[in-house]
């Protein structure tokens, strides 16, 4: 055989006589993306993804089709080749209709894999799905119960009619394993690399969890007498009982973190020495200091702070507040303020608030609850004064407000309505308007214009190196737990990586998202949400115990049940997603009519959904020329054009015999192979290849497991192809 | 005498079918009366003409069935006072004489569907010349010294293609003739095929002698019935003649010829996907290389041109490739064929030597605009082709030329446009076009066109966006460079001419959201000027929304919210009140 030479990127390279430039670049080790080609078919050259510039043609080539010739100069990554290359895969991500990840998954700021869980929940794999949760939360019971649930916000079941009841079945998975034999996730051998995370709640922890898991020697130190921070002093025991926390948390100590409690930066420990006893700090102290509300009467005994009235209930079990409660404010904080206040025997509860219930940012559930056990609700109420007899409260003044012009959040903005007030007796008065950094601790660590700690948004640096910083004490200042537990794990990858003298920085991968006024459930059989019990209020009011009794198996199940599957089967295996991945693109600005419906079709081993289809005729090619059937065929023209079915008929009337050559080949998740899980779940399978003797045929298949159980068996050479799904499956799926 | 009835699809579509029934009528009969095919004036058809023995003719246009009578009555008796209405004025006479014919030089003279009639104008004559006096090298070298280039868009010369596939190695070989003229506004194909048939045959013998070929096809689009009708009958008669068969002029050349209709898809004029198409696979192009000299129709080598091209053959054989070249400029040679429509005076099939300037087409034989409207610009070459503005009216008829502007000399189509055409909306029209005609298979092609047609829709809706220009112009480009065919790579041409030439009607739209040409609907409103209304309530009555206030003799009035725009008042107004702004 006769070898030429030729230049790819500068690199001289012989490649055989008749060779297309991308089998020559290939056989160089150098990576040119293709969508519609495949050796085993003709070049199609539909795509246009793997052109390439060649010194001296003015038009781009096919590379795979274009034959290599002596002396060729070939420029695989040229600026003109990645143009090109970015406006084609722009244009078919525009075309393409689907989600990478569910909606689920992307609104949770710890980028969970709800859909996974779920899924598996519904399968009854429950330990598989407390695994799947804790690669993302280490606290999962305690976060299920607390957590205002983002990604219950984004599932598309509401649109049938309510939300998958994503955090329940968290804590459901995770009550579980904390009842069995606890999951211990595996640590890495020793890096020999120390750490020091300040804080002990939410964020530190898991920031201390997953870098353990790394290998390396953790310590967290915390200036209460226990470790959990909000979690434990400011979530009220009947939401999140401290037992649930302490058995977390004792599992992360098992991993190897020591937990060093009743150690204060600046009083028992300073940055500096920390700094040099270790290769690596992270800074998670949060935000313990109540905001004030800059009312008159603040000062007065019996005015507290929220976070602190509920720390104080925490650890001292009962603070004297009387009988007539005001709670200040429309948050979480307030819910839990007042349903506690409930709880240490307050009559008359009121909770001030100057909008409507529809502007509370609380959670619905903690209104509709609070309402049952008995509090009283001042909407368009704003508090003008607090009055005190001989220093102590007596009483508060209440401006009467109105809703004027929506302002920048969106939320109609409070006006006061002239000369309308209010009074009411009170015995105490709990403001709970918000949450600040106690920020006399941190010495040379650079502050922003809010008092927080200013760090990087994706780096998590401060302005002092080796120096982290996550949670509430950072940027924009307190938020939700899961919120800290996405820094945190973020962060221990940064952390992870300047440790091994790396550089990682975080930025979002480029996802296919479905247009959400394109989503249409309107197929979907109604199915109401299951939610846990709880117990009566008349009982729970008068004291701390868990208010939700928790799913059952059975409930879990049935309700895990209900998810859309939303987010794409073949997600961990899409070429589509990693050709659209390698470049920076922004298909958006291409965005118009979307080319075909997005519908669900399957038999009993292949689903199939147009909207995902790119055209690159894969299928209908292989079908035609491999496999001599032609059950596929293109239809239209156009941006109409569609992959059909031979006379549209349903595959199982076609001629199709599911050998699964076209699944195989198919670059999206247009064509995909179902599962042997009853519920079908996108997860990161792991594939073997295998032979196996049938009717006497040597027959390869590729084998796609997950945590040791085979999911599904995929013919790969002619033979396999022949043999009866069924049969292939009966072998390796038990 | 002789009484030759015009009967193209066009002459028949204006009523030349009842005139012949009403001379009929009238008495006559063949072969006095008979049929031609179209000479290419479609603002005149019906168009009669009147032999007479010494072979002086007398032309009538505008023939109604209702005239027969009158005709008859001049054939007896000789008073020409009976016709002088119908016959052709000396203006009009001029948009022939003016050309010069080589492709059509038979057309609406012969009739197409007798073979003698061709005989008789020489036919047959080249191809007995060169099938019995010289050897194919010897043809490909005639057509090398004439400098014919393709005629169906991208002007690839045509003794290169012949002697590729001369030379390529195998005994089978095809010779096509892509006859599946699809540019909107084109149909000088049609023409030849319905006018003159025997041509056809004779150019595509000539060139299956050349190159060695056994077999040739005719791809002729489904939507030319008659064109396929009088084809079918030309190689009937030929066969039977043994113009087509084996041994023809008792040499070793034989031929067989067969038609196949194509199923109404543009991209069938491409020639890879033509094969595809001819082989019975959905009409999509192949990756080239390798080309069809090479591998074509059933992977053997084939060659492939269009009608036009073929038409000319016959004639350089005849009178030399010296002949032909000695037309033209440099670099184009010979003769062009051009379908002239849109808002002209004279529109109709031109054929001239090529290095005329458009001035000469659009002006001098074309008569100008009608209505005494300002020339605003040509489209030249169809949905691939491109715009040229009237400052550019001298541009020379070359292919070079042509292209210098960003147009293309393409098959041959001229939509003259006038200072009321919206360019953007024009653009829009031919993008809707190729968007819908794109096979499906390549990216760019596929869908971005569709892309860019979204944001030309928005543009004409009013709701362009800064940033539109630029977006589109980068599509454009990136779909030049990134599809797969000729469709694909042009299709952005009328976007990107109209860009460079009338940018600022594109950002009118999307600035100031109005359309200066006053086309778009979504950005022109209907206004009464009070001092030219008379109060004749004219355009109250005909507005079909009632949108219209005002009582005899007083100033009318539009009510925009009402108005759907349909132009009706607009149009009916005696006054000329009624404006768009």
């Amino acid at each position: 055989m006769n070898y030429i030479k030729l230049t790819i990127n500068g690199k001289e390279i012989t490649a055989p006589e008749g060779s297309t430039v991308l089998e020559a670049a290939r056989s160089a080790g150098i990576d040119i993306p293709t969508l519609c080609f495949d050796g085993s078919l003709e070049a199609y050259g539909g795509c246009g993804v793997c052109v390439v510039e060649a010194e001296g043609i003015p038009k781009l080539l096919r590379s795979c089709s274009a034959k290599i010739s002596d002396g060729m100069v070939i420029h695989t990554e040229s600026e003109r080749v990645i143009k090109a290359r970015k406006i084609a895969i722009e244009l078919i991500m525009s075309a393409h209709d689907g989600d990478c990840i569910a909606p689920c998954q992307l609104a949770c700021p710890a980028n969970t894999d709800c859909q996974g869980y779920v899924g598996l929940i519904a399968n009854g794999e429950f330990k598989e799905a407390l695994k799947l949760i804790k690669t993302k939360i280490p606290l999962p019971a305690s976060i299920g119960r607390v957590c205002p649930h983002p990604c219950e916000k984004a599932c598309r079941r509401k649109k049938a009619e309510e939300p998958i009841n994503i955090a329940q079945l968290k804590s459901f998975a995770a009550d579980l394993d904390l009842k069995g034999e606890s999951y211990l996730t595996e640590v890495k051998e020793n890096t020999g690399k120390k750490v020091a995370v300040v804080g002990g709640g939410p964020g530190g922890l898991t920031a201390a969890y997953y870098l353990r898991t790394e290998g390396h020697e953790v310590t967290v130190y915390d200036m209460m007498d226990k470790m959990g921070g909000m979690l434990r002093y400011g979530i009220p025991e009947y939401r999140l009982p401290k037992k649930v926390l302490d058995s977390e948390i004792a599992l992360i100590e098992k991993t190897g973190v020591k937990l060093c409690n009743n150690v204060k930066l600046g009083k028992d420990i300073t940055l500096d020495a920390l700094k040099t006893q270790n290769d690596a700090v992270i800074l998670a102290p949060g935000a313990w200091k109540s905001s004030p509300m800059r009312v008159k009467g603040e000062e007065l005994e019996g005015v507290y702070g929220g976070i602190d009235f509920l720390r104080s209930v925490i650890k001292e079990n009962s603070v004297d507040i009387g009988k007539r409660v005001a709670v200040c404010g429309g948050g979480n904080t307030a819910m839990d303020a007042c349903r506690t206040a409930v709880r240490l025997g307050a009559e008359e509860v009121y909770v001030i608030y100057r909008r409507t219930e529809a502007e509370m940012p609380a959670e619905e559930i903690e209104i509709k609850e609070s309402k049952e056990e008995g509090v009283i609700y001042k909407f368009l109420t704003n508090p003008v004064e607090i009055h005190g007899e001989g220093g102590k409260v007596c009483g508060m003044t209440l401006q009467l407000m109105e809703l004027g012009e929506s302002d920048a959040s969106g939320r109609r903005r409070p006006i006061p309505i002239e000369g309308k007030t209010e009074y009411i007796e009170l015995d105490s008065v709990i403001m709970a308007i918000g949450q600040k950094l106690d920020t006399s601790d941190f010495g040379e660590i650079t502050l922003n214009d809010r008092g927080n700690i200013l760090v990087g948004e994706n780096s998590f640096k401060t302005n002092i190196d080796g120096v982290f910083a996550i949670g509430d004490a950072t940027n924009k200042g307190a938020s939700i737990a899961i919120e800290a537990i996405g820094e945190a794990d973020r962060c221990a990858k940064v952390v992870n990586a300047y440790l091994n003298g790396e550089k990682l920085s975080f930025t979002q991968p480029y996802l296919s998202k479905r247009d959400e006024d394109r989503v249409d459930v309107s197929d979907r059989e109604f199915q109401p949400r299951t939610v846990a019990k709880v117990l009566e209020a008349n009982y729970r009011r008068n004291c701390f115990d868990e208010v939700s009794l928790g799913l059952t198996a059975e409930e879990a199940q049935k309700e895990a049940q209900r998810c859309l599957e939303c987010g794409c089967r073949e997600y961990f295996k899409c070429r589509l997603l990693n050709v659209a991945q390698r470049y920076d693109i922004n298909p958006e600005r291409f965005a118009g009519e979307m080319p075909q419906e997005y519908t669900h079709d399957e038999n009993a081993f292949i689903e199939r959904n147009p909207a995902k289809c790119i055209l690159c005729g894969l299928c209908v090619r292989s079908c035609r020329e491999t496999e001599k059937l032609s059950v596929w065929g293109l239809l239209g023209r156009g941006f109409k054009t569609e992959v059909a079915t031979s006379f549209s008929l349903p595959l199982d009337e076609t001629k199709c015999t599911n050998c699964g050559l076209c699944v195989k080949l198919c670059p999206t998740g247009a064509l995909a192979e179902k599962s042997a899980l009853r519920k079908q779940v996108p997860l990161k399978e792991e594939y073997s290849l295998q032979s196996v003797t049938v009717d006497g045929l040597e027959c390869r298949v590729i084998v796609a497991s997950y945590a040791g159980k085979v999911l599904r068996v995929i013919p790969d050479n002619e033979n396999a192809r022949k043999i009866d799904r069924n049969k292939l499956n009966e072998l390796f799926i038990k | 005498m002789r009484i030759v009835v015009g009967q193209g699809s066009c002459g028949i579509a204006a009523g030349a079918e009842k005139v012949r029934q009403a001379l009929i009528k009238e008495g006559f009969t063949a072969p006095e009366l008979t049929i031609a095919g179209c000479i290419g004036m479609c603002y005149l058809e019906p168009i009669v003409d009147i032999y007479d023995d010494n072979g002086d003719v007398k032309r009538l246009v505008k023939v109604s069935e209702m005239d027969a009578p009158k005709i008859a009555e001049y054939i007896r008796t000789g008073n020409i006072g009976l016709i002088s209405d119908l016959l052709v004025s000396e203006e009009d006479a001029q948009f022939l004489k003016k050309q010069t014919r080589i492709a059509l030089r038979r057309c609406g003279i012969i009739n197409p569907e007798e073979l003698a009639d061709y005989e008789k104008a020489d036919g047959y004559s080249a191809l007995k010349k060169a099938v019995t006096e010289m050897t194919p090298e010897e043809v490909i070298e005639v057509i090398k010294t004439s400098g014919l280039a393709g005629r169906g868009g991208a002007g690839f010369p045509t003794w290169f293609k012949w002697n590729a596939a001369r030379q390529a190695e195998g005994d089978e070989k095809y010779l096509i003739c892509n006859a599946d003229e699809g540019d909107p506004g084109a149909f000088m194909d049609r023409a030849v095929i319905e006018s003159d048939p025997h041509n056809l045959i004779e150019g595509m013998l000539i060139g299956a002698y050349a190159i060695g070929a056994q077999n040739a096809v005719v791809y002729v689009r489904a939507e030319y019935p008659l064109a396929i009708k009088r084809l079918k009958r030309a190689i009937k008669q030929a066969t039977e003649a043994g113009y087509l068969g084996s041994n023809i002029f008792g040499s070793d050349f034989s031929c067989n010829m067969t038609i196949k209709a194509g199923a109404g898809a543009f991209v069938c004029g491409e020639e890879t996907a033509l094969i595809e198409s001819l082989e019975g696979h959905r009409g999509m192009p192949r990756l080239k290389p390798p080309f069809p000299a090479q591998s074509g129709f059933w992977r053997k080598p084939s060659n492939i041109n269009n009608v036009e091209t073929f038409a000319n053959v016959g004639w350089i054989i005849n009178n030399g490739g010296e002949a032909f070249a000695a037309m033209g400029t440099e670099g184009s040679k010979g003769t062009k064929v051009f379908a002239v429509t849109g808002k002209i005076k004279r529109s109709g099939l031109v054929e001239i030597p090529m290095g005329k300037t458009l001035r000469d087409v659009i002006f001098d034989i074309g008569g100008g605009i009608k209505d005494g409207k300002e020339f605003k610009a040509v489209q030249m070459g169809g949905p691939s082709g491109g715009c040229i503005p009237a400052e550019l009216i001298d541009t020379v008829i070359d292919y070079k030329a042509l292209g210098a502007t960003g147009a293309i000399m393409g098959s041959g189509g001229m939509v003259v446009m006038d200072e009321g055409t919206c360019m953007v909306n024009m653009a829009k029209f031919f993008l809707d076009f190729t968007a819908k005609e794109s096979c499906g298979k390549c990216v760019p092609c596929r869908i971005g066109t569709t892309r860019m047609l979204e944001i030309l829709k928005r543009i004409t809706d009013g709701n362009g966006k800064e940033g539109d220009i630029e977006l589109l112009e980068e599509l454009c480009y990136g779909i030049k460079d990134g599809s797969l065919c000729g469709l694909g790579q042009t299709a952005p041409n009328p976007v990107l001419t109209t860009i460079r030439y009338f940018r600022d009607e594109y950002e009118a739209h999307i600035n100031s959201k109005n359309c200066p040409a006053g086309e778009c609907s979504e950005l022109i409103e209907y206004y009464i000027v009070p001092e030219k209304c008379k109060g004749c309530t004219l355009c109250a009555r005909n507005c079909p929304v009632d949108a219209i206030s005002g009582s005899v003799k007083t100033v009318h009035k539009i009510d925009t919210e009402k108005c759907i725009k349909c132009k009706k008042c607009y149009q009916s107004c005696k006054f000329d009140a009624i404006i768009k702004r």
